[in-house]
């Protein structure tokens, strides 16, 4: 206990200080104790302060156990006596956890009854969690079935999927009792594990309880629980699945052959049967679930080929799950190669178990299949010669256009059996304005295509190609006259189509309901995924944790329904989305995934736009996003100088005020001073550019011929005007001044050379001028700076004077004081003194007293002995007597040197006082 | 050695994967609340510093009491002005000002670190100054190119100066800012506390037109570049005397860290291409031999061996100066790496050795430090990911949770066991609250991406300010590039704008002017403008699409590959190149 202030405590209290002074200290610790500091003081430049000691993390009133002191030896303690627990590992500080917290307690609300949920704080560094368990993060969350665990719980930290997962560590094996059972197993999207044991013999069969071990096992390496154990006790039921021995397992697959476990191969353990599981298991559809940590995951699945990304809100309790089984169906079939029969059963039970569910969802969709059903019976179709769109081959350039009133709002248009010449004619015209193209990669085949009309967005119109030979073009060449009006109304009825583009995506129907006698192959998706050489792999993500990346890729963000279907090709650096109005219906899918197989795809690169641009209130500059580029930039009538930006680019940026000052500059009337955001928004690729900032010039009257701002150059204001100036045609002021120049006389023009050439010397003088007096400003300026400096010095010096005349004034202050009080003492001492004096006159006279005794005395002691004595006698009396007279003044200067010292210590307890 | 790095791979390859776990993936981050309790966290400490230390440099949130630590120029006041502005405390901010002008007094004998000096008094007084007319301080005329903060600014940079005379014009270390050098202090300086100082000294140079700061700051980055290694690295320290490498460690963080910042920044400021190419080129050697799984490491800097695997607090920076030239994807990869530790201690340990996954000895202190905040808050800007404010979120629980006491936030002592010091660095409130709240709040000024802007009048006509773009010193102290424009270039150029908008105007194409003939007058043009300008002249026209070899400008960026659509919530993607 040595720190400076003490050690002074000590000096002035003197003994009892020491006492005091420990006092103070315990004082003080139960002060700080209150907030649980506990300062360790050894020197006052290095105080310390221990962690805060942990408080309740989760509320008294909560169904979590709290153990905030880190009791890892109690929660194992209690975890005997509960079929499942939960652990949720945590630490008090970290956000993650913090977050986290209050999806436990809802799932420990639903669950408390049947699981035990226990939080440990695993950091607090006296826990016994701490000193046992080493974690990277927090929170860590572990599931224990009685023995078995711990399995660690590695999902998105949302209540429904812990609850999910907690539900799945309560019950891994799935009791298949019945055969609806069995078909209902076995129609779900994940794969399914069986195993068939009979429970006849007492107490369990053999193996039952290494499967049951092994559902429990690939929950571990499984967090998603992608394969489902279900246990078949029934005889009847396991001979569905060919099973007949007890102890067999069954690993069911659609479109290859489902596997019995090799018992022979393989030693039967949990772990084995696990791996084969795995191992073995088909997928057609890949759940995408991002852990939130740095992770390959897209970066693989994406290097792998063209991916079809389904994004749907997916809540993992829901009993069933209609958009994620519509799905499944597509992805079935499209990897359906061998069209094996096996899986045509469960496909049909899928339906039927799901159609009322289904129906109950997607009605529009269903009346909308039914309705094409009842159209079929009166089509109305023509055949027709499409134009030679660019790399058309020859033979592909006949159609059977048909138009089909579909949904029924007028469904009096239905019956309609003949051929509506004017709709004809408009399903002509979309035709030609998608610049569809279609292709067979099997002649003889036929490929048809719907379209939205524009005159009322409920009626399709499908339009079917197929390969025609010379000979059929001739048989139907005389009904082509028909069809020179349409190609006359292409032009004018182009807008209109132009603006319904982003409403009607082009797909393909694969029911041939018009022409029974041409066989149809290959125009449904059944086994594309082995015809096409564009193979898609189907992914799908929880759009209520996920849809970031649907947003990233077009999806609005501000939609009820957050379903959203998306081809990302990484190779062709493009992504095609599926209008977010359509709902994910089968047929929808097909179409959109027809559509990218085929040669020559329709399918337009979606460009992602900016859709939330806010126009400042000093917009001097235009903000052009991918919705406005063509209007602003390629239509406008200015020219236009547009800057390629990223808000993040370093170098975009400090540029901001050189474009100002140059829109600030330039006549708005003939010029527009643009800009666009590259990163978020997408342009074609003619219009990219690889660097930022780019500055590209697009002429008012040659908008193909842009220029880029030479990159050599730096971008400084002259510059750009140079540049803007040197391919600028400036389309007001030069036909004004022709004619002027032209009608003016020789003279007057000469005149006037003259004078212009005056005025510029003129400025040019001015202009010396004025640089003339700019360095006088700039004189003057930095001798007013510093004069300023001086003036702030002196002001500063007139400060430090006064703070030194202040103290100085203590100062003196101090000294009067001390002064005085020195004065005092001196006349204390002066007194003492005079006291002395007197008392030493005192003496004296004393003294003079005692000699004219001692005379008298001896006058006495003559005159009674009468007798002469010796001189000697005499003297020696004398100096006896006067003896203690010295001794006693003696007495009195050390008094007086006793006083004087005392002055000193006080002087220096004065000194000292100040210094302190 | 050797058994270290099988250590390493091994380690890397097993904890990463699952080192994200769960995340909040698709649940929103309340902005809002955040901004609001960052606020709160600023107040606490700042009102504490008013009260207990002041005029002390800072406040020591153990005893309540201040200290002087840099110098003794209330240097928490400074440093935290301009975090005033940006949380939009006007008044406060004003008030300061006047304090500081007539408290502030650089005549002191005291040994003060040049470096530290130089980013937090001459940065803070800079960026103070260039913003005071925002904050509605009455300027004085002629401001931004004059002004008492500049003064103050300019006479404490001018303290500095004596540090700078030494035969390779590396500055010194510590400077008296009474006497000048002390006689026998040592010449060895960190190469941050040399490579340092273009960004307040060019800033000073061009508003008060005196060349002298931005000439010794550019012969200081000169003269490291000229001693780099053969294979392109700079060590720790040096002798400013005779140039000997005295601390041969290379890597991009303690001792080095700011001298990269500043020539990435140094380049945007100051649209100069020679510190980007220099820049470029140490990218280079920093990614051939310190990288290694998105870690950068300690190598020596003339043989490129690993010296030392560990990962240090004040690198992580880096990502949100890559984030500025457009290296997001790296950037990216290299943010999620330190993430995790944050995710493992509730805070950055000084050192933190890769293989071992754990703290170094003696180094296990968190001092509240900013940089992986302000790497989140780049990198918000150009990714939008939502896994940057959930570090914000973290950063905000554990700065309360673990650090705040009765009279402020302490430093973390040891993140092992969250031990605090009796200390609140100045830059707890000038950088890490400064980066927190500017990362919850997408529409501070600062993040101005253009779109609004001031005009000020000017003798010479009228200058454009506050037009966004800003540049953080390596305190994070940020100078507005438009002023410096203002103040100097702007003069040069006025009459060449005239003359070119007469043209405009009365569409006289005078031949003298085209494009490419006066171009080449601008100051700075590389050599191979030059080159060009003299090939083109032959022709006598420009066109531009006959340069035969495309050159990759400097001064840009690349755009965002098509994989940036998805590379949020932690998903990266690797190079294809």
């Amino acid at each position: 206990f040595k720190s400076p202030w003490s050690y002074q405590l000590q000096r002035r209290l003197g003994a009892l200080g020491v006492l005091e002074c420990l006092h103070i200290f315990f004082c003080c610790c139960i002060m700080l104790s209150k907030y649980f500091l506990f300062l360790s003081l050894s020197r006052a430049k290095d105080v310390t302060m221990a962690a805060k000691v942990p408080v309740n993390f989760f509320s008294s009133k909560s169904q979590v156990l709290d153990l905030f002191r880190g009791q890892l030896d109690y929660a194992d303690y209690i975890r005997q006596d509960s079929e499942v627990v939960l652990y949720f590992f945590y630490a008090p500080w970290c956000g993650q956890s913090i977050a986290a917290r209050k999806e436990i307690e809802q799932v420990a609300s639903r669950l408390a009854d049947q699981v035990l949920f226990v939080a440990v704080n695993c950091w607090w560094n006296q826990g016994k969690c701490r000193k046992q368990k080493h974690f990277f993060y927090f929170p860590v969350i572990y599931l224990y079935h009685r023995s078995f665990g711990p399995i660690e719980y590695k999902g998105p930290m949302s209540a429904v999927y812990i609850e999910k997962f907690v539900r799945r560590v309560m019950t891994p094996l799935l009791y298949i009792s019945s055969r609806s059972k069995l078909l209902d197993f076995l129609s779900n999207y994940e794969p399914g594990v069986l195993g068939y044991f009979e429970f006849n013999a007492s107490p369990q069969p053999p193996g039952y309880l290494i499967f049951f071990t092994s559902a429990l096992h690939s929950l571990k390496k499984d967090y998603l629980g992608t394969i489902h154990f279900g246990v078949i006790t029934d005889r009847q039921i396991a001979k569905e699945i060919s099973l007949t021995r007890s102890g067999s397992v069954y690993l069911h697959r659609r479109v290859n052959t489902s596997l019995i476990y090799p018992n022979e191969v393989m030693n039967y353990t949990a772990e084995n049967i696990c791996k084969w599981a795995l191992e073995n298991r088909e997928t057609f559809i890949h759940w995408l679930r991002p852990h939130g940590g740095k992770s390959l995951l897209l970066n693989n699945e994406l290097k792998k080929g063209p991916a079809l990304f389904f994004f749907i809100p997916f809540n993992p309790l829901a009993e069933s799950h209609p958009l994620l089984d519509e799905i499944t169906k597509v992805a079935l079939e499209y990897n359906n190669c061998n069209k094996s029969q096996a899986a045509e059963p469960v496909l049909q039970h899928l339906r039927d178990a799901n159609s009322p569910d289904f129906e109950s969802i997607v009605p529009h969709a269903r009346t909308q299949v039914a309705d094409t059903y009842s159209i079929t019976k009166y089509p109305c179709c023509n055949t027709v010669v499409l134009p030679q769109w660019h790399l058309i081959s020859r033979t592909h350039n006949v159609c059977e256009l048909c138009v089909n009133q579909t949904v029924g709002v007028k469904p009096s248009k239905v019956n309609v059996p003949q051929c509506n010449f004017l709709e004809i004619e408009a399903a002509l015209d979309s035709f030609y304005l998608k610049e569809h193209t279609f292709f067979q990669f099997v002649s003889n085949t036929i490929e048809c295509s719907n379209f939205l009309s524009f005159y009322s967005p409920f009626s399709y119109y499908t339009a079917c190609c197929r390969t025609v030979n010379r000979g059929l073009i001739n048989l139907i060449s005389s009904e082509k006259t028909i069809f020179q009006t349409p190609k006359v109304t292409f032009s004018s009825n182009g807008k209109k189509g132009k603006d319904d583009t982003h409403h009607s995506i082009p797909h393909i129907e694969d029911r041939n309901y018009f022409t029974s006698d041409l066989s149809v192959n290959g125009t449904h998706i059944t086994g594309l995924r082995c015809r096409t050489n564009k193979t898609l792999n189907f992914y799908l993500l929880d759009s209520n944790l996920f849809w970031m990346y649907a947003e990233r890729l077009g999806a609005s963000r501000s939609t009820d329904m957050k379903a959203f279907a998306a081809i990302v090709d990484l190779k062709e650096e493009a992504h095609y989305t599926l209008d977010q109005n359509q709902t994910l219906i089968k047929s929808a899918l097909e179409n959109f995934i027809q559509n990218f197989s085929i040669l020559y795809s329709p399918l337009k690169r979606h460009l992602v736009g900016d859709s939330s641009v806010h126009f400042p209130a000093q917009h001097i500059i235009t903000e052009v996003t991918t919705n406005t580029f063509r209007d602003v930039v390629v239509l406008s009538e200015k020219n236009v100088l547009l800057l390629y930006y990223a808000q993040w680019c370093g170098f975009c940026a400090s540029l901001n005020h050189i474009f100002i000052q140059l829109a600030r500059l330039l006549p708005p009337n003939n010029f527009t001073v643009a800009r666009i955001d590259v990163t978020r928004n997408d342009l074609p690729w003619e219009f990219m550019t690889d660097r930022l900032p780019t500055i590209l010039f697009f002429p008012y009257n040659r908008k193909d011929k842009s220029v880029k701002f030479p990159e050599d150059f730096s971008v400084t204001l002259p510059n750009l005007l140079k540049f803007i100036l040197h391919y600028s045609s400036l389309p007001s002021a030069a036909p004004d001044l022709e004619p002027f120049a032209k009608a003016c006389p020789q003279g007057e023009r000469v005149l006037q050379q003259q004078h212009i050439s005056h005025l510029r010397s003129e400025i040019q003088k001015l202009r010396s001028e004025v640089s003339a007096l700019h360095q006088a400003q700039d004189q003057l300026e930095a001798q007013l700076s510093e004069a300023r400096r001086e003036e702030h010095k002196l002001q500063q010096q007139k400060h430090t004077l006064e703070k030194q005349h202040s103290i100085l004034q203590l100062h003196s202050e101090q000294l009067q004081a001390l002064y005085e009080q020195k004065n005092r003492e001196l006349e204390e001492m002066a007194e003492k003194l005079q006291e002395l004096a007197d008392a030493s006159e005192n003496l004296l006279t004393e003294n003079a007293l005692l000699k004219v005794l001692l005379a008298a005395m001896e006058g006495k002691l003559e005159n009674r002995d009468e007798t002469k004595k010796s001189i000697q006698s005499e003297e020696t009396l004398s100096t006896h007597d006067i003896g203690p007279v010295l001794t006693a003044i003696d007495r009195l200067h050390e008094r007086e040197r006793l006083d004087v010292s005392n002055i000193d210590t006080t002087v220096m307890e004065h000194k000292e006082n100040r210094t302190e | 050695m050797l058994r270290s790095w099988d250590l390493l791979c091994c380690l890397w390859a097993l904890h990463l994967p699952g080192a994200g776990e769960g995340a909040a993936a698709g649940r929103e981050i309340d902005t809002a609340h955040y901004r609001e309790r960052v606020k709160a966290m600023f107040y606490h400490a700042y009102n504490n510093y008013l009260e207990n230390a002041f005029p002390y440099d800072e406040l020591r949130p153990l005893t309540c009491d201040g200290q002087d630590t840099w110098g003794s120029f209330s240097l928490t006041l400074i440093d935290a002005l301009d975090t005033l502005l940006i949380l939009g405390n006007v008044s406060e901010f004003q008030r300061v000002v006047n304090v500081l002008q007539q408290g502030v007094d650089f005549d002191i004998d005291v040994n003060a670190s040049v470096f530290e000096t130089n980013i937090r008094v001459v940065g803070g007084l800079l960026s103070a100054h260039l913003l005071s007319k925002k904050a509605g301080v009455e300027v004085e005329a002629g401001w931004p190119c004059s002004g008492p903060l500049l003064r103050m600014a300019e006479e404490a940079a001018r303290k500095l100066l004596p540090a700078f005379q030494t035969p390779t014009g590396m500055p010194y270390g510590t400077v008296n800012l009474l006497h000048g050098v002390n006689a026998g202090e040592t010449s060895v300086t960190c190469t941050a506390g040399i490579g340092t100082f273009i960004i307040e000294f060019a800033t000073l140079s061009h508003l008060t037109g005196d060349q002298v700061f931005e000439d010794v700051a550019r012969k200081a980055l000169k003269a490291l570049w000229k001693n780099r290694s053969d294979i392109g690295l700079v060590g720790n320290h040096i002798d400013v005397v005779t140039a000997k490498w005295v601390a041969q460690d290379a890597g991009i963080g303690a001792g080095v860290d700011s001298y990269f910042e500043y020539l990435v920044k140094g380049a945007i400021l100051l649209h100069d291409e020679e510190l980007m190419s220099m820049f470029l080129e140490y990218n280079k050697a920093i990614r051939n031999y310190t990288k290694f799984d998105d870690w950068y490491l300690w190598v020596q800097m003339y043989k490129g061996t690993v010296s030392m695997p560990v990962f240090q607090s004040l690198e992580a920076y880096w990502p949100g100066l890559q984030s500025l030239i457009g290296d997001i994807n790296n950037a990216m990869r290299t943010f999620l790496n330190y993430y995790t530790v944050w995710k493992q201690f509730g805070g950055l340990p000084e050192f933190y050795n890769i293989p071992q996954g754990y703290t170094v000895e003696k180094r296990e202190g968190y001092p509240l430090r900013p940089e992986l905040i302000e790497s989140a808050m780049y990198l918000y800007r150009a990714t939008q990911d939502p896994t940057l404010l959930e570090l914000g979120r973290d950063a905000v629980e554990s700065i309360e949770k673990i650090s705040k006491v009765e009279c402020g936030f302490a430093t973390i002592k040891d993140l092992r066991d969250h031990r605090l010091d009796n200390r609140m660095e100045s830059f707890f409130l000038a950088e890490t609250v400064k980066y927190l709240y500017l990362l919850f709040d997408p529409d501070n000024f600062i993040h101005n991406d253009g779109s609004a802007f001031d005009v000020v009048p000017m003798p010479y006509g009228e200058c454009i300010l506050g037009a966004g773009g800003y540049i953080f010193n390596t305190e994070a102290h940020p100078v507005d590039p438009a002023a410096l424009h203002c103040c100097r270039k702007q003069k040069e150029e006025q009459w060449e704008v005239e003359d070119l908008m007469r043209e405009f105007l009365f569409l006289k194409k005078s031949k003298k002017s085209t494009f490419k003939r006066t171009a080449d007058h601008s100051e700075r043009e590389s050599q191979t403008a030059s080159a060009n300008v003299s090939s083109e002249r032959s022709k006598g026209e420009m066109n531009p699409e006959k340069n035969t070899k495309r050159r990759i400008p400097l001064l840009s960026c690349p755009n965002q590959p098509f994989t940036s659509k998805l590379s949020v919530l932690g998903q990266v993607f690797l190079d294809n190149t």
